[in-house]
């Protein structure tokens, strides 16, 4: 009887503190920008510059690419010269537009359904969505939320495959940072591939 | 014999990098202890995939026809099943157990030889389990990392499992009375298997050539992918407990922080 008492205090405990109440805004604000992004694709009276350009004012706004573009290259924010990081900076924001651009046009049209939130902290949510595709599959994404001086922003975007969950920031920092390392942290040999992925994505646009 | 050593190891070069096309985790430390060996086998499959593989696998999406390629698909996997089916038994699995028996008999008879995949039209779920996720279902570590020459990626734990599941393969045992014979099925099956499985993975292969570090990307896909695959494709049960924090990137507050990565 007492062990169950404790477990039921344990369970009740449990509840209390488990952060599964999220805020409903980040619900809403991951919802209603990201299906914003995903019109902006599929709108047939914008030419491919327009669309470009609407495309990423809206990315501008729903992501945070000053902190995304510092995380992906982790400790050599802080060693990079301030004109090598605006550099960076510049060349990783055209990569990431481009490559999403790229990418989510295969959900163009299509409208993001929020399936819940858990908040891990009172500023740093996760949004489980689902993004039905044209040929009828469905994609499970996920977004972290920061909220900074009352703003919400997302700062990584993961892709469940098969029970996978791949933070596309988290990889691109591996990557980078494996980079980095081979050319002893040289600051212009990852922004020349940089924009060598930049040039083949926006090659391959349709 | 020879030729079929070497065929069956191209194909299971290509059964490994269909493990690949996913993944990637916040919480996957790095285990690569041979590193500087694993790129250099890495570059020479590649070398081999671009002169022989690539060009023939293209080839043959080219020239069969879809529902050609399906059926092909669909006997090498009804062929696997046995593979499926014993190691569901040894994880305790007996539902993919009984789904993987039924589909092997109802597809190996009304889907003729497998090439119809019948079992999916009447709602039997397919499984796929080997013997490196077998082993990691008994609480196994994957171990190091490792890029076998031809092999393709793979652990420790997964090239035990490889080498198990030839033997768990009823043709692996089947004898003819044409000697001959074993050794033309065994190779016509591994070649095949290659160009289907290879055929299948341009998109995936070509995407992973255009990032920056591919061997990376390779390394970090392959060991979630694999975990996930263990997992029968459930997300970890709390997924989000070591995500690294942004905060410190930011710039009002990164400078000297003196900012450390948790990643590889």
């Amino acid at each position: 009887m007492k062990f169950a008492r404790h477990a039921v205090a344990a369970l009740v405990l449990a509840a209390a503190t488990s952060p599964v109440y999220a805020d409903a805004k980040t619900e809403s604000f991951v919802e209603e920008n990201a299906n914003e992004v995903l019109e902006a694709l599929n709108d047939p009276t914008l030419s491919r510059e327009e669309r470009t350009e609407l495309f990423s004012g809206y990315m501008e706004e729903f992501a945070d690419f000053n902190a995304v573009s510092r995380f992906v290259i982790g400790r050599y924010a802080n060693r990079f010269t301030p004109q090598e990081l605006s550099r960076f900076q510049r060349a990783f924001r055209n990569y990431a537009l481009a490559v999403y651009e790229n990418e989510l046009d295969a959900y163009r049209g299509e409208q993001v359904v929020v399936d819940r939130s858990i908040d891990r902290t009172a500023n740093d949510s996760i949004v489980d969505t689902r993004i039905p595709r044209a040929d009828g599959q469905e994609m499970n994404v996920r977004w972290r939320v920061l909220k900074r001086n009352g703003e919400y922003q997302v700062v990584d975007v993961a892709l469940n495959v098969n029970g996978n969950l791949i933070w596309l920031a988290i990889e691109q920092q591996a990557q980078f940072l494996s980079l980095l390392d081979r050319t002893n942290g040289s600051a212009d040999a990852l922004i020349r591939k940089i924009e060598q992925m930049t040039r083949e994505v926006r090659a391959g646009r349709r | 014999m020879k030729t079929a050593a070497l065929a069956s190891l191209a194909l299971l070069t290509v059964t490994a990098c269909a493990s690949t096309q996913t993944g990637g985790d916040a919480s996957s430390g790095v285990n690569d202890p041979f590193e500087g060996v694993n790129r250099n086998i890495y570059a020479f499959n590649e070398a081999v995939d671009k002169a022989a593989i690539e060009p023939v696998a293209r080839g043959y999406r080219a020239a069969v026809p879809e529902p050609a390629r399906d059926g092909v698909h669909n006997v090498l996997t009804n062929l696997r099943q046995p593979i499926v089916f014993t190691n569901s038994v040894l994880q305790g699995n007996a539902n993919a157990s009984g789904e993987t028996l039924s589909r092997f008999l109802i597809n190996s008879t009304i889907g003729v030889a497998g090439i119809f995949d019948v079992a999916s039209t009447l709602g039997i779920e397919e499984h796929d389990e080997d013997f490196g996720q077998t082993l990691g279902v008994w609480g196994a570590e994957p171990g190091p990392f490792i890029v076998l020459p031809l092999l393709g990626p793979s652990s420790v734990r997964d090239t035990v499992g490889i080498a198990t599941d030839r033997v768990f393969d009823p043709l692996t045992w089947t004898e003819f009375e044409d000697a001959d014979l074993d050794d033309d099925i065994a190779v016509t099956r591994t070649v095949i298997g290659v160009i289907d499985t290879r055929s299948r993975l341009i998109e995936v292969i070509e995407t992973l050539r255009s990032q920056p570090e591919p061997y990376v990307a390779l390394r970090r896909n392959y060991l979630s992918q694999r975990e996930a695959a263990v997992r029968n494709g459930q997300t970890e049960a709390d997924p989000y407990k070591d995500l690294p924090d942004f905060d410190v990137y930011d710039d009002a507050v990164a400078q000297g922080t003196g900012v450390e990565d948790e990643q590889d």
